[in-house]
């Protein structure tokens, strides 16, 4: 708390430890968007594959079939439900809507977030 | 008497209101986008003919292009609130600015290109 | 009555020493409260403790500091609410302001921001009958109307926020962002917006927490919220702000 530098107090969110629910909300995602800005560029430069031709953009597509990269795709469905479901939830009581339930809407969202995700990794799997 | 800065209105900023409407447009889209490239081929995955085949379509190409400005706009407005919590100094807050619009020019551009490549 | 031997952790700053803890052993009855615990700390080990207390009846919000890192009024929080029984209570004090000495912080800037909603330090009165809680979003408070006892013709309601500063220390903005309003400083400028109806005050308000350092730097953590002793719900009021901020731009899109 006697430190001032930068650094130290831009990453004081990090620390949920007796702090509440909407703290815990907010961490996540924080964390499940740095992870996703990440993917996105990964996501991005792999596409350049399409530029070299089926040959590449098929042989990286038998790779992603791998139960390794589909592992990874249901991570990364992880990451996308709770930062798009808690986002709408921001959304909502950024709007001043459902500001006194915030906790509950967060506890719900998430729970759908599980039942979705397990849902898609069965379905990603079979496939 | 000492000015008070807190008394002082401040430029008015849209950038929360940018990122909710770009979250929100992203639910649908990135949903639309996930759902189309990962369970609707057979095998789930596009392998090349199925994504020329996708990407030609006049729908999803607007679709497409719709998302990756969402996505670029909802991103680096992210990275940027993560950088201001670092308390940046006014010039450092507009370079940060200008150098997000870059990139985010440049990671559009980028996506428009390879689609046009992969269609044409 | 019992009495307990309490050991208290008392984090300890002079401007010219590095930082540490000091453990005491106080002895208090069982019914005492933190601050008396930290008094009995100052009378029997230490008077070079610092620390600030007034009303011991969170009405000054003086008092409050951090027990076993979260925020609390320690005039209205009692010994064994917070201790258990063995580990030292840990007392330090409020996040996010600079340390003038021990458990005393500089709220300087803290009033600035106050006093920029015109929220000066007195509170003002206002005597209006019947009154509601001006709690929208807080579920446990419902709006009621008070009916005043037979010989009462009037009383003063004052403001619920008492400026102790725990909401400030609660919100993981306020840690990063040293120009933010913060919570108190947004619930105050809700709270000034609605004592008036003139369109240039109101439009002043407004524009002070249109900016990036004002309500858009909330990032929804509620912890001020949860935190604030007086049931003040500073994030309710924020994304109250929000909310007619939204709506005056739509207004002047359209063109109304």
């Amino acid at each position: 708390m006697h430190d001032y530098r930068k650094v130290s107090r831009a990453s004081r969110w990090l620390d949920v430890r007796r702090r509440k629910l909407g703290m815990w909300a907010y961490a996540l995602n924080r964390i499940t968007g740095i992870a996703l800005v990440v993917y996105l560029y990964l996501h991005l430069v792999v596409l350049s594959l399409l530029l070299r031709g089926p040959g590449a953009w098929d042989s990286f597509v038998a790779l992603a079939r791998s139960p390794f990269y589909l592992t990874l795709d249901v991570i990364l469905l992880a990451g996308i439900l709770i930062h798009g479901l808690n986002g709408l939830r921001i959304a909502l009581t950024g709007f001043g809507i459902g500001v006194g339930a915030q906790k509950a809407l967060f506890t719900i969202l998430m729970i759908v977030s599980a039942i979705a995700l397990w849902v898609a990794a069965l379905k990603i799997f079979r496939i | 008497m000492t000015e008070n800065p807190f008394a002082e209105e401040p430029k008015p900023t849209s950038a929360w209101l940018w990122q909710v409407f770009t979250g929100v447009g992203l639910v649908i889209l990135l949903g639309l986008h996930f759902i189309a490239n990962h369970f609707v081929a057979k095998g789930g995955l596009r392998d090349f003919t199925e994504v020329v085949a996708y990407l030609r379509d006049p729908l999803i190409l607007c679709l497409e292009v719709l998302f990756l400005l969402c996505v670029t706009t909802h991103a680096l407005l992210g990275v940027r609130a993560i950088f201001l919590d670092f308390g940046p100094s006014e010039l450092a807050e507009r370079r940060l600015d200008q150098v997000l619009k870059v990139v985010g020019v440049l990671t559009v551009a980028y996506g428009l290109g390879v689609t046009w490549m992969v269609i044409r | 009555m019992n009495m307990l031997k309490v050991p208290l952790q008392i984090f300890r700053y002079k401007p010219d020493q590095p930082p540490r803890y000091d453990t005491f052993t106080v002895e208090v009855p069982d019914t005492a409260h933190v601050i008396d615990a930290i008094d009995a700390a100052w009378a029997v080990h230490d008077q070079s403790l610092t620390f600030r207390r007034a009303c011991h009846h969170s009405s000054c919000g003086s008092c409050a500091f951090r027990i076993n890192g979260v925020e609390k009024l320690p005039c209205v929080t009692r010994v064994t609410d917070v201790w258990d029984g063995l580990t030292p209570l840990r007392l330090e004090p409020l996040r996010n302001f600079p340390i003038v000495s021990d458990l005393v912080v500089d709220v300087s800037d803290f009033f600035q921001r106050m006093s920029a909603a015109d929220m000066t330090i007195t509170c003002e009165a206002e005597a209006f009958l019947p009154f509601t809680v001006d709690s929208f979003a807080v579920a446990e408070l419902e709006p009621k109307v008070v009916e005043l006892p037979e010989n009462f013709s009037r009383f003063n309601r004052f403001e619920q926020c008492i400026e102790c500063g725990i909401c400030m220390s609660a919100c993981p903005t306020m840690a990063a962002d040293e120009r933010f309003l913060g919570p108190a400083g947004l619930a105050a400028i809700y709270q000034a917006r609605n004592k008036t109806d003139d369109p240039k005050k109101v439009a002043h308000l407004l524009g002070l927490a249109d900016g990036e350092h004002g309500v858009w730097r909330c990032h929804s953590a509620f912890e001020c919220t949860e935190a604030c002793p007086q049931a003040v719900d500073p994030a309710g009021k924020i994304m109250a702000l929000r909310r007619e901020l939204i709506a005056r731009r739509f207004s002047k899109l359209f063109g109304k």
